[in-house]
């Protein structure tokens, strides 16, 4: 009655199981010897030995994988770190080229003016090139990172407070097995068959608990994938003008070089 | 083969090359376009210099590289000498430290003279790590993690600024100079904190900021755990929090078991590295060391 090969799930069902089986199995005040089973009662052992040591595993493989997850967190955010920095690098680059670009049209109109008279006049109809914008003369902005991603951040906070206030009840089912197998306990006073629920219990907890955790920190990382990808994509688009500018860049000095020498 | 043949000839360049620079000098080199004579003696070392790298005789190239950098210096080349002068370093770095700081230092003072102030911050840097692998004088290269991360603030650089300062901190706390540590761990973390992409990092900091606070004195760490707490609500949530929350617990209690079992039930989930591994020896010492004195 008692020992049917239930299916291998440690969760929930197996606790009202477990509970009911050693009411009806075991006398109440005597230590069942192991040579006293019947063969059904080894079975339903070691069934039971058979469900701690899958609970266990998976504990084991729940540690490993949040060790994993914070891991990968912590190679996200150095690999964010880098990216901003190289992001900075950017911008001072893109910087220089501009002063560049202002030098190479002086040195364009110095030229001119050495080349011919007629072209020093050219140069004063001219006028003199733009004076470098403003902008750039005062501080240096500080490089802000992209901040459509705070806003996407603060509303996906949201979203897992609510996710969080959601899987509670999740967890009350699962508590409420075990406030059940709980209340079965106290009822027998059988010593044997209880422990290996109870640290069924415990290590039932205790994977929840992982799997909330893994939980959040893949929540983190989500975010952290999101940040770095807009902000690859930002660095994309300026290396793109970066590109050009330098290629227009290269072209002036070439051409300059040309005059210069022909000047010679 | 080629290279011993190349040696020769290199070494063939430079007397050539101080030929030149000597007869130039001279009274009649002079008159006659003496510069374009050393620019081309300029040239030669730097060909040398490449020779010698390619067979791989790197003192003889720092050398060469030295003297070209010298010349260009002479012809008020401040770009080509900076440039020749970090060529140097970059060759002694292979076979006399000491001479390629000498050389490094040359090329800064050029940069900071031109208002350069990036690149003299990249080569601070450069000097720095020269000081932390093959000098070990860490005191040293804590000053110029220090004058790097400065450069970096002036050019509004903060990510890389940061990275010199947190250098300059871990390196402070194992010389046991907490409070410095504990300044810079606290500025990086409060300004990381909020910029989306870099907050992951911000719990990390307030991590070994309250890791020195505990070193100097639990009181100092629970207030510093509660300050940060406040500041930035994350940091609550983290594994790092409730580590210090038991750390401080075993402490009061002066229990060293519990005090190694938490840091072992944290590392078995994230290994925890040297620098943490030697905090947290020093504070465990401390509770050791006051059961001693209470026996």
């Amino acid at each position: 009655m008692s020992a049917y090969p239930k299916s291998h799930n440690p969760f929930a069902d197996d606790d009202e199981e477990e509970d009911s089986k050693p009411r009806r199995g075991f006398n109440f005040d005597e230590d069942p010897e192991e040579s006293s089973l019947s063969p059904a009662e080894r079975r339903q052992r070691q069934l039971q030995q058979e469900v701690m040591r899958t609970a266990r595993s998976a504990v084991d493989s729940s540690h490993r994988s949040l060790g994993l997850i914070y891991e990968s967190e912590k190679v996200g955010s150095e690999t964010a770190e880098e990216l901003i920095r190289q992001g900075e690098a950017l911008k001072r680059t893109e910087k220089m080229i501009d002063n560049m670009e202002q030098d190479m049209r002086t040195s364009q109109r110095h030229i001119n003016t050495i080349k011919s008279v007629w072209g020093g006049m050219v140069n004063y109809f001219k006028g003199k090139p733009e004076p470098p914008k403003p902008a750039q003369k005062e501080q240096p902005v500080s490089y802000e990172a992209n901040s459509r991603l705070q806003n996407a951040l603060a509303e996906s906070k949201q979203q897992e407070d609510k996710y969080q206030a959601s899987h509670p009840n999740l967890r009350k089912l699962d508590t409420a097995g075990f406030g059940a197998s709980a209340s079965l306990d106290n009822g027998p006073s059988d010593q044997n068959g209880y422990p290996k629920n109870k640290q069924l219990r415990a290590a039932h907890q205790q994977l929840d608990s992982n799997l909330d955790e893994m939980s959040l920190g893949l929540g983190r990382l989500k975010n952290l994938g999101l940040g770095l990808q807009a902000e690859i994509d930002d660095q994309d688009a300026s290396l793109d003008a970066l590109l050009n500018k330098v290629d227009t860049m290269d072209g002036k000095i070439a051409s300059t070089n040309r005059q210069l020498k022909n000047l010679k | 083969m080629d290279n011993s043949g190349k040696e020769k000839e290199a070494i063939q360049l430079m007397a050539e090359a101080d030929k030149k620079v000597k007869s130039s000098g001279s009274f009649l080199g002079g008159m006659f376009g003496g510069n374009h004579k050393v620019e081309e003696a300029c040239e030669m070392y730097a060909r040398a210099a490449n020779m010698f790298k390619m067979a791989k005789n790197w003192s003889a190239a720092g050398n060469a590289f030295c003297q070209a950098a010298r010349i260009h210096m002479q012809l008020q080349n401040k770009h080509d000498s900076a440039t020749s002068y970090v060529d140097a370093g970059n060759a002694f770095k292979k076979a006399d430290p000491q001479e390629a700081i000498k050389c490094l230092n040359a090329a800064i003072d050029i940069y900071t003279d031109m208002g350069r102030f990036t690149i003299a911050a990249k080569h601070h840097i450069t000097i720095a790590e020269v000081y932390e692998s093959e000098l070990v004088d860490i005191e040293k290269a804590i000053a110029h993690y220090e004058q790097a991360a400065d450069y970096y603030k002036g050019e509004e650089s903060n990510s890389s600024a940061n990275k010199c300062l947190l250098k300059v901190a871990s390196y402070s706390a194992q010389l046991e100079q907490y409070p410095k540590a504990i300044e810079i761990y606290e500025q990086v973390g409060t300004n990381t904190m909020d910029n989306p992409l870099l907050k992951y990092s911000a719990k990390e900091y307030f991590f070994k900021a309250s890791l020195c606070h505990f070193i100097v004195d639990e009181l100092n760490a629970k207030l510093a755990v509660g300050k940060y707490e406040e500041m930035f609500p994350a940091f609550s949530d983290s594994r790092e929090c409730k580590l210090l929350k038991k750390l401080l617990e075993a402490h009061e209690e002066q229990n060293a078991e519990a005090f190694t079992e938490a840091v072992k039930e944290f590392d078995s989930i994230s290994r925890l590295d040297q620098w943490h591994t030697t905090m947290l020896l020093r504070i465990k010492k401390t509770i050791q060391g006051d059961e001693g004195d209470l026996k």
